[in-house]
């Protein structure tokens, strides 16, 4: 069977090469570099391996039209056109397109997304790790409806887990590989409400896995959360706790390394003891404004080396979490520098690990209200301003495609968000500026949106997942997000 | 050695604050942004202009109280996303801005200039409890 299968293979290559040797195009670098990919995908095989460690990389509000442009972004950082720029995740061999909507709400947030990676369920807007069947912020309804992690399961079978984000640490896309909690808001005591006695804080809940071995490593930003109001950090800033504990130093008794500085994270010993690490009171900074911080794709270096000294492998947990939070700022140019950032972190955790034995996943949790203008000419700047096609050739012309108004326009634009043309002091009327293409291209340019709202949203159009390493072709057509923690799970199960 | 120059080396700043672009505007308006290094210190401008009156763009934060004198200047129109943030956190890099007059309310999403005294050094509003690390004083804005 399997001889006539390559005999007919045979055949198709045969046939193809003939049929190339007969068209004019043949030697075309397009035609040639296709025959290649046909060759090559021919040729793949599906890694059925046990996975040992699982990575999972999540760009908060990445979706497919800002991963597009973080893609341009990048080619044209490094020169070219952009279009063709390949991101090393876009060179994983998997892929699928992924339907994010939760069990109430056609548009996510991170809360419920970060749920159905860690569970495999879907359940509401705003609770991570509950079932369905709970209200938000209905703490007394919460008993027995806590779902079991993916870290909790792999952890019972040995495995070291870490946390990233470059938000903060209690946010809710690394809070979905530690906690549970009917409001994703409950970062500290001082939101929980009084009387609630189902669940700790968010952060608390951090450092209670910690304790019980779920959790090995956690790097991020949100120190504010952990420290008690009357407490000031190393940068001068007070926490948010009123219940006067200093959960930092709760993790130090408990033998964790603490580091707050990119001083401290270069001298932590790596040798898989737990560490703590909370760069920010908040967030972390953009990777554009970034002084005095570890890198994402250090942090990321950092973890796995410190995982690999456990021989039964890790589950480690990668967020950029401020692709989300400049595209909520209707600022592109910091969308794109944090998705870069992103990619970074994603190559080197590819070169940190064996493909045979390591399952990378690369994906978002929702999308943004992003969208594209057109027909811009190839090379028109991805922050800056939409420039005619040239029929002549190939680069754009050095000509701004204007609206019906007589005015240019950039090829990023918001559904909604900041960057609104209508303005509250004009009665929600207005009109587009003029703009320049050096204007546009200013690192703090804010891109022109339609409705006006004090913070951009998320949308609900698909992300994609793209993968490597055991099982991951287990992800193929268009899926539910919850069906990312049954690969992963799947996968350092399989026989 | 012009007087940037030598008032950096006298500070004892790196030789990275001294090769910051030196913010070039034909109306000598700099944008918020200008007043910091990458690391938040001062940048050079700010030191050598403290105490004149400078015109700074920027954005008008929503006031924090009505009736007010007072307003934050931010370098990108201030967001408070309701699935990112628990509270409003207002960024590092912002401007107190203390005008002559009661404030008339810019959309936050409006670019203005102000101008106004520059001051640097920590300072505490007893009103508000604001603290500010920068301010301009007497100020004055318009759209920009």
């Amino acid at each position: 069977m399997k001889s006539a299968l390559i005999a007919s293979l045979a055949v198709a290559f045969s046939t193809g090469v003939a049929l190339a040797q007969e068209l004019p195009q043949k030697d075309s670098k397009w035609f040639t570099d296709a025959q290649a990919k046909i060759q090559e995908m021919v040729a793949r095989q599906p890694n059925t391996k046990r996975a040992k460690n699982v990575i999972l990389f999540t760009a908060d509000g990445n979706g497919v039209g800002t991963n597009y442009a973080i893609r341009l972004f990048s080619g044209q950082q490094a020169g070219g056109l952009g279009d063709d720029y390949v991101q090393p995740q876009e060179a994983f061999p998997n892929l699928a397109l992924v339907k994010t909507y939760t069990t109430n709400g056609q548009t996510p947030d991170s809360a419920p997304t970060a749920s159905a990676m860690n569970t495999g369920v879907k359940s509401k807007n705003t609770m991570i790790n509950v079932d369905e069947s709970v209200s938000v912020s209905d703490c007394a309804g919460m008993a027995g409806h806590e779902l079991k992690t993916f870290a909790e399961i792999v952890s019972e079978n040995g495995k070291s887990v870490g946390v990233i984000s470059t938000a903060r640490i209690t946010h809710a896309t690394p809070a979905g590989v530690y906690a549970k909690t009917v409001n994703r808001d409950w970062e500290d005591n001082s939101r929980l409400p009084e009387g609630c006695t189902n669940q700790k804080d968010i952060a608390a809940q951090l450092i209670d896995q910690m304790k019980a071995g779920v959790i090995d490593i956690a790097l991020g930003g949100g120190r504010g959360h952990f420290i008690p109001a009357e407490v000031t950090d190393g940068e001068g800033k007070t926490g948010k706790r009123t219940d006067g504990q200093n959960l930092i130093e709760a993790a130090q008794a408990n033998g964790a390394q603490y580091a707050w500085s990119d001083e401290d994270f270069a001298k932590l010993t790596l040798d898989g003891s737990p560490i703590l690490g909370l760069f920010e009171s908040s967030h972390m900074k953009y990777e554009a404004d970034r002084s005095g911080e570890p890198s994402l794709a250090e942090m990321t270096a950092a973890s796995i080396k410190s995982l690999q000294s456990n021989e039964n492998g890790f589950y480690l947990s990668i967020e950029a979490g401020r692709v989300d939070h400049a595209n909520h700022d209707g600022n592109g140019y910091r969308t794109l520098t944090d998705g870069k950032a992103f990619a970074d972190a994603i190559a080197l955790a590819d070169e940190l690990t064996n493909d045979e034995d390591t399952l990378i996943i690369v994906t978002a949790d929702h999308e943004h209200a992003i969208s594209f203008n057109g027909y811009c000419g190839r090379g028109s700047p991805i922050t800056g301003l939409c420039y005619d096609i040239d029929d002549a050739g190939v680069k754009h012309t050095e000509e701004p495609l204007k609206g019906a108004d007589g005015k240019p326009f950039t090829v990023i634009g918001f559904l909604n968000g900041v960057g609104s043309v209508l303005k509250e002091d004009k009665q929600w009327t207005g009109s587009r500026p003029e703009l320049t293409n050096d204007e546009a291209m200013d690192k703090d340019y804010i891109q022109q949106a339609l409705i006006p709202m004090s913070s951009e949203t998320h949308s609900g159009e698909d992300v994609a997942v793209m993968a490597k390493g055991p099982w991951a072709h287990l992800f193929d057509g268009v899926i539910e997000q919850n069906y990312i923690f049954h690969v992963m799970n799947y996968a350092v199960n399989a026989e | 050695m012009d007087r940037r120059h030598f008032l950096l080396a006298a500070l004892g700043l790196p030789a990275i604050a001294a090769a910051a672009p030196w913010p070039a505007r034909a109306d000598d308006t700099i944008r918020l942004r200008d007043l910091y290094n990458k690391d938040l210190s001062f940048s050079g401008y700010a030191l050598e202009r403290e105490g004149e009156r400078v015109s700074i763009s920027g954005y008008m934060a929503p006031p924090l109280k009505a009736e007010s004198h007072f307003f934050v200047l931010t370098n990108r129109p201030l967001a408070v996303c309701p699935f990112c943030e628990t509270e409003a956190q207002w960024p590092d890099d912002i401007l107190a801005v203390y005008c002559k007059r009661v404030i008339e309310v810019i959309s936050f999403n409006t670019r203005i200039v102000t101008r106004g005294k520059l001051e640097l050094g920590t300072f505490t509003d007893p009103e508000t409890g604001f603290v500010s690390r920068v301010r301009l004083a007497d100020a004055v804005y318009e759209r920009a």
